[in-house]
């Protein structure tokens, strides 16, 4: 507002932003005097004061990298955040997934001097795709990587296509490097937004042994964006992931910048441009994920040594694949806030070998997107071995329903609304046992198995 | 018994919320009382099929992209669906397959696609975006002859207004219109609604009205379903309804 009145005198404009960098540092020092999370208040209240303009008064002087996309936004950042900080680099990241312009003008409140100059060698910003157009028009991207685009949210963000214009929109300006991931025709596209960046790189990965001929799951983008031809796959990896070309235009002929090959998920290990990778998590997803650090590290000549380790270590305990012992069962843990992420799971799952039991958690709360028809697109009635199914959260009806309508027997699924009674329910038995839980979920969910752990034993 | 012929208009392009999980639905039922469900598909440019050999027609809802991708080639197909319509066949149509089956739905920049005119209705994208209509919804229906309450989740700009017989009283959410009391179309071979989820996931006394209509149809005494245990149903419905219309 005050940005407004003032005139476009550059001395007064200059003096404006600083008072606004000024009101935001004593936002962050308040908050944290009151003991409260400054990750996005000061933000919304700068975006505010500023006419919309939340990053503008900050002047970052270093490479920024940012990484967007639906599903893998967080690890694919922290990884990339690791390649840099293990290569002794001081970097800035926006680590608690605060990736909207709100989020991430709180971020720079606390690391920049009272001139809002942030000093770092590189700035790795996990940044919502519909964000991407507003803060990069305010600050200088170097960097732009592109996961995937899947449905997620969408009461939330409009129609799918929608974002991806969105981000379309910002590429067709933009000159800087654009990592694309090049077996999503939703992200290649966006190699051709603008025919003069010479900067596009896409990653690409080989089959690996449980790819299909025939798409495994409902899935976007089967037309050609450029042409409206049905797009031919040479094999699909998961979902709409795999190699694709458009018979009409061409679409999908590139390059590789990158490639995964010899993937092999029950070691697990891939190769990428020679060099051989041990990952933790073994999913196709995450070969994909890990397949853009390395083209990350590739780009920014990190030494061989660091990007090894940082794509053999990277292993999280915040619910993505992550392993439990409850009693003595082996149990794994993931996030599926859609359905591309649950069918991925299912897959894990079913690649498993031997019997298993599936607790599924489900919540409606607002960041979940309140509907749940989601669960609809996930491919149930590939279950292999799967023994019994217990089914919980605010949801756990409808995922119950869900279930039991793809085919599986309903006598074999039992529905524990309450977390804490669907964990025991889960333990009951001695076998392998996988859970699901979407966003809300995930954070309860763990608890609870670790609440389990304490008080019956096993190992978190 | 009879097998159950299914057209499932536009698959891929239009499933909006898991709609195409109705027909899954439809299936199941089918299926635990051992009738056969053929469900054919029909996309853009397909040949024009005999609709009148089906015995239900479906079709889900899009944006108003995929919206503009199939109007031009459902007008193909508009004589055979009123004949189909005339002769008997059941339509059931969510959102957009709902909008296209009246006289046209204009969109939010005044272009207007025609639709079928099958029904009287039409369709104008609200002028102002807080007249979008989106979020969970609950209508009481009486197609069965008793009252069923239907939980979905509505998510449209268009408002659809000359509606002379609504599918169902809105108890919960907008329905036809912004803040509206009447939600969907409905005849005895009819059912056109906004609800997505799929609407049919938690209201089985629906699917069985439906598929009843079906395999009854031109019989002379019309043949019971065989009852099934819809506890999950029952129960799901039962959380939402509390959560929806135990708030207010």
């Amino acid at each position: 507002m005050w940005y407004h009145i003032c005139d476009t005198k550059k001395t007064k404009v200059k003096y404006v932003k600083r008072l606004l960098i000024i009101i935001g540092k004593i936002i962050v020092k308040l908050l944290r005097l009151m003991k409260r999370n400054a990750g996005n208040l000061p933000g919304i209240v700068l975006w505010h004061l500023s006419g919309h303009k939340a990053v503008s008064m900050f002047k970052v002087e270093c490479p920024i990298i940012a990484v967007t996309g639906t599903n893998g936004k967080t690890s694919v950042t922290s990884c990339i955040a690791k390649l840099f900080e293990d290569s002794g680099k001081k970097i800035i990241i926006n680590k608690e997934g605060n990736n909207l312009d709100t989020g991430i003008c709180s971020l720079l409140l606390r690391h920049c001097d009272m001139k809002g100059r942030v000093k770092a060698d590189y700035l790795i910003l996990e940044t919502d795709e519909s964000y991407v157009p507003v803060v990069y028009s305010q600050l200088k991207l170097d960097t732009l990587v592109v996961l995937n685009f899947f449905r997620d949210q969408l009461d939330r963000n409009g129609a799918m296509e929608t974002l991806i214009q969105k981000v379309n929109g910002f590429c067709k300006t933009f000159d800087g490097n654009l990592i694309l991931n090049g077996d999503d025709p939703n992200t290649a596209r966006l190699g051709r937004a603008n025919p003069k960046n010479k900067n596009v790189k896409y990653f690409h990965a080989k089959p690996y042994a449980y790819a299909t001929e025939t798409a495994f799951e409902a899935s976007e983008g089967r037309f050609c964006p450029f042409c409206g031809e049905e797009l031919k796959y040479e094999y699909y990896q998961y979902s709409h992931i795999g190699k694709f070309r458009c018979a009409k235009c061409g679409f999908g002929d590139y390059e590789p910048y990158i490639t995964a090959e010899n993937i092999d998920l029950s070691k697990p290990v891939f190769t990428a441009d020679g060099n051989e990778y041990s990952p933790v998590i073994n999913s196709i997803y995450n070969v994909y994920n890990m397949t853009a650090v390395a083209a990350a590290a590739k780009l920014y000549n990190i030494n061989q040594k660091v990007t090894d380790k940082v794509i053999s270590e990277y292993a999280v305990n915040n619910g993505r694949m992550e392993k439990f012992m409850l009693g003595d069962c082996d149990t794994t843990l993931n996030l599926a806030k859609n359905p591309v992420g649950a069918n991925v799971t299912l897959r894990v799952m079913n690649e498993m070998g031997g019997e298993k039991e599936l607790l599924f958690v489900l919540n409606d709360n607002p960041a979940d997107g309140v509907d749940v028809s989601w669960i609809w697109d996930i491919n149930f009635s590939a279950f292999e071995n799967v023994t019994r199914v217990v089914t919980s959260g605010a949801r756990a009806y409808d995922i119950a329903v869900r279930i039991k309508t793809a085919g599986y027997p309903a006598e074999k699924i039992i529905v524990c609304p309450d977390l804490e009674k669907s964990v025991e329910t889960l333990a009951e038995t001695s076998g392998k046992k996988f859970v699901i839980a979407n966003y809300t979920a995930v954070q309860p969910t763990r608890e609870a198995l670790n609440r389990y752990i304490e008080k019956k034993g096993g190992k978190a | 018994m009879k097998t159950l012929k299914i057209l499932h208009m536009y698959s891929e392009l239009l499933d909006l919320y898991g709609d195409n999980g109705n027909m899954e639905i439809i299936e199941y039922r089918c299926r635990m009382r051992g009738i056969t469900c053929e469900i054919d598909g029909y996309t853009v440019g397909s040949d024009i099929p005999d609709f009148s050999s089906y015995d239900l027609v479906y079709i889900g809802g899009g944006a108003d992209l995929e919206l503009n991708t199939i109007s031009a080639d459902l007008l193909r197909c508009r004589d055979g669906l009123k004949k189909a319509y005339d002769e008997g066949v059941f339509l059931f149509l969510v959102c957009g397959g709902y909008q296209l089956m009246g006289k046209y739905y204009r969109d939010a920049g005044g272009k207007e696609i025609t639709g079928l005119g099958l029904f009287n209705y039409y369709t104008s994208a609200a002028e102002n975006r807080k007249k979008q209509c989106i979020g969970d919804i609950v209508v009481r229906t009486e197609i069965t002859g008793k009252p069923v309450d239907v939980v979905g989740f509505e998510s449209h700009g268009g408002q659809t207004m000359g509606v002379k017989a609504p599918f169902g009283k809105v108890l919960c959410g907008n329905g036809n219109v912004f803040q509206g009391g009447a939600e969907g179309y409905s005849e005895k071979n009819v059912i056109a609604t906004y609800l997505h989820g799929p609407c049919l996931a938690k209201a089985p006394e629906i699917s069985d009205y439906i598929i009843s209509y079906c395999v009854n149809r031109g019989a002379e005494a019309p043949a019971e379903l065989a009852p099934l245990d819809d506890t999950f149903e029952h129960e799901c419905r039962k959380v939402m309804l509390n959560k929806l219309l135990n708030k207010k």
